[in-house]
């Protein structure tokens, strides 16, 4: 019995060696890991997973076994201010979750990993290292019919140290009205919003809240939607297939480039798709149209020329 | 030898409707569920059930808040209240149960997911008071019209189509309410003072303390005990089962609705065809003020054709339906004018408190009290009083 497990372990092991050869011919594993070695590895103690999803509610009826929550709307910004989470309440978010300096984190979410990501730029941005995805996110998980648990996780304190704040990755608004303006014509922008409100059709998809007093995009744009990145399973493509796409729409990674979108957390997907699968240097503008669309005297492109106020 | 004739297609007319029809539509409920998780995926399939298990239970333990209060008032016969009361105990404990899941720390300024704890003001007692008062006007309360729907009683409908409407004057009105004394209110919930042991404490306290009185006020009624039917058969659907059964069983059913999919409730979709028709007339303000910040049975412009609670809704009207029809409870109303235009005009009152409350006596009611948030109990007490004031000045 001793000897058919360890037969298969060791087997389980080959297998896992030569998937994770097959799979780093096509994609950094640096960055993602799948639902198969994540199940594989979810007894480790130097392993947190976290769960980061939009819906209130997903992660409490069910969630990955022994992962912890972060609610992206109060754990990983700032409440007050437009801001992500200040440093001390990220240290302390993090050593509750039982974090502690070489641990491994494996973060998640659901609509196709899209906070999970913006969770993986805050982390990026406070210098936490070992941080992946995984690929395919909460969808997929269960799409596979894996189990969830209902029992919260109770960790023991971890002792993790959170560095100063690297805003290296992160674009704000001066810097991005100087590529518009073509002060800074060697870096690119990555509108990833749909094609009707890269247009100016419309200034924002039906339901959200937060709206700009103005249409369009910034000049000088390029448009490729958030979802071109993923296959129908919701995993990332490859990186051949990844660098394809971007390089139609002329980002190669030779110039530095800024992913925005609405309010920044869909762009995180594609700053995750290019800096972290391709080793591009991108920054994310979390302002994104939001600020930039409401922001006085700034170049805009409106190809639609909608009117806000009605024409 | 001529009756009998006679009488053999009547008892065929009579079993297609008492058994054929029932298993018809159950069959069609099992097979939909199927079909909507296959193509929507569980919560979807799940509502369908869960409402299809709350319709039976509302129509064979006659759960309807309003006629078991009249009981009460009429006769002093209180085993209805007490039924509720036993729907509130049991689901308190369930509920509690999986809050220590969903929120470990009470105390740390979290509220759980999607549970029904609203904000108190003097809103959500006028509010509630309008919604008793609607109840006593129309006969019922919303879930109960919905499961006479399901009786054949075609009057309901007048009901509906009032709450509809007074849910457009609702929308038409929370801007204004939202400032005037909703936005500042404070949203209690017991777990958050008391933590989950004083919490339950205080909760089965209330309710056993309301159910001792109860019990003291409860006049048995005159004559010898009923002699009860004998059989399964019965048993099961011979006689309305003891609302305290119903309730124990709604209880649970709570319980496990809240775990899986949401809270017990039964207007989030007639809030939703309300909001969405008005938005289409150009009725409604575009902006609803702060409504999608509170948990209850809000209420989203419609963007799919079948939402849970939509599902919900549909699995409980057509299981009241096939339940009806299995115990021979279904008889098509005769509807006049004046019936007609108190069912409509109690409706209004209905859908315009149940629109500000955010939820009627099973949203707010059921799904707040069992949560522990103070919001249900405020609505508790607000609507017995509009009913039985309204009882009052219509009796004399």
């Amino acid at each position: 019995m001793i000897f058919a497990t360890t037969t298969r372990r060791i087997a389980g092991a080959i297998a896992l060696a030569l998937f994770t050869g097959l799979a780093s011919a096509n994609t950094n594993t640096d960055a993602l890991v799948t639902t198969d070695w994540l199940a594989d590895n979810l007894d480790r103690d130097d392993l947190t997973v976290i769960e980061v999803s939009v819906d209130p509610g997903k992660f409490e009826r069910g969630h990955i076994p022994g992962a912890v929550n972060f609610r992206w709307h109060t754990d990983l910004v700032d409440t007050v201010r437009r801001d992500i989470v200040d440093r001390a309440s990220f240290q302390t978010l993090l050593r509750d979750a039982g974090i502690s300096g070489d641990d491994e984190i494996v973060l998640y979410g659901d609509t196709n990993n899209w906070f999970a990501a913006w969770g993986a730029w805050v982390f990026d941005i406070y210098g936490i290292d070992n941080v992946r995805l995984l690929d395919g996110g909460r969808d997929k998980w269960e799409a596979e019919s894996r189990p969830l648990s209902l029992r919260p996780a109770s960790p023991s304190q971890g002792d993790i140290q959170v560095g100063e704040a690297d805003e290296s990755i992160r674009a704000f608004l001066p810097e991005v009205v100087e590529v518009a303006s073509g002060e800074a014509a060697d870096t690119q922008l990555v509108d990833i919003r749909s094609a009707a409100e890269y247009e100016g059709r419309i200034i924002a998809p039906d339901g959200v809240n937060e709206l700009s007093v103005r249409a369009g995009h910034i000049p000088g744009a390029v448009n490729v939607g958030w979802g071109n990145a993923v296959n129908a399973d919701g995993t990332f493509k490859s990186a051949d297939e990844l660098r394809a796409i971007y390089a139609q729409a002329g980002v190669d990674g030779s110039k530095p480039v800024i992913t925005y979108c609405r309010i920044g957390e869909r762009s995180s997907h594609t700053w995750f798709a290019l800096s972290k699968i391709l080793g591009y240097d991108v920054k994310n503008y979390d302002g994104s149209w939001t600020e930039y669309g409401n922001s006085v005297g700034v170049p805009v492109t409106n190809l639609a020329g909608t009117v806000w106020g009605g024409q | 030898m001529q009756s009998t004739i006679n009488r053999a297609p009547a008892m065929r007319r009579g079993r297609l409707f008492s058994a054929v029809l029932p298993t018809l539509i159950a069959a069609g409920l099992i097979v939909g569920s199927w079909q909507l998780s296959v193509s929507n995926g569980d919560p979807l399939a799940l509502s369908l059930l869960l409402g299809a298990a709350f319709g039976v239970l509302l129509q064979r333990s006659r759960f309807c808040f309003f006629c078991v209060t009249r009981d009460f008032l009429d006769h002093r016969d209180a085993r209805g209240l007490l039924g509720i009361l036993a729907a509130l105990a049991v689901g308190t404990l369930g509920y509690h149960l999986i809050f220590g899941l969903f929120v470990p720390d009470p105390a740390g300024g979290r509220l759980p997911p999607d549970a029904h704890i609203g904000p108190v003001s003097w809103v959500l007692a006028l509010a509630a008071f309008a919604f008793g008062s609607g109840m006593a006007l129309s006969g019922s309360c919303i879930s109960a019209h919905l499961y006479r729907l399901g009786e054949g009683a075609i009057g309901s409908v007048a009901a509906l189509g009032g709450v509809l409407i007074g849910f457009g004057l609702g929308f038409a009105t929370w801007n204004t309410l939202y400032l005037a004394g909703i936005d500042q209110a404070p949203v209690i919930w017991l777990p958050g003072l008391a933590g989950y042991g004083g919490s339950m404490l205080i909760q089965l306290g209330g309710l056993g303390l309301l159910a001792g009185l109860l019990m003291r006020w409860h006049r048995p009624a005159d004559g010898a005990q009923a002699v009860g039917p004998e059989g399964f058969r019965a048993r099961l659907l011979g006689q309305r089962w003891p609302t305290y059964v119903g309730g124990l069983l709604i209880g649970a059913l709570a319980v496990m609705a809240y775990l899986r999919v949401a809270p017990l409730g039964v207007t989030a979709e007639l809030g939703s065809l309300a909001r969405t028709g008005g938005n289409g007339l150009g009725l409604l303000p575009d902006r609803l003020q702060g409504l999608d910040g509170f948990s209850g049975c809000a209420t989203a412009v419609k963007n799919a054709l079948l939402s849970e609670n939509g599902a919900f809704i549909t699995g409980l009207i057509l299981a009241s339906l096939a339940s009806a029809l299995a115990a021979g409870d279904f008889r098509l109303q005769r509807v006049t004018a004046g019936k007609s235009a108190g069912n409509l005009a109690g409706g209004v009152l209905m859908g315009w408190g149940a629109m500000t409350a955010l939820g009627c006596t099973v949203g707010t009611l059921l799904s707040g009290i069992m949560a522990a948030a103070v919001s249900g109990w405020v609505f508790a007490l607000f609507c017995l009083l509009g009913l039985w004031l309204t009882w009052m000045i219509r009796i004399d």
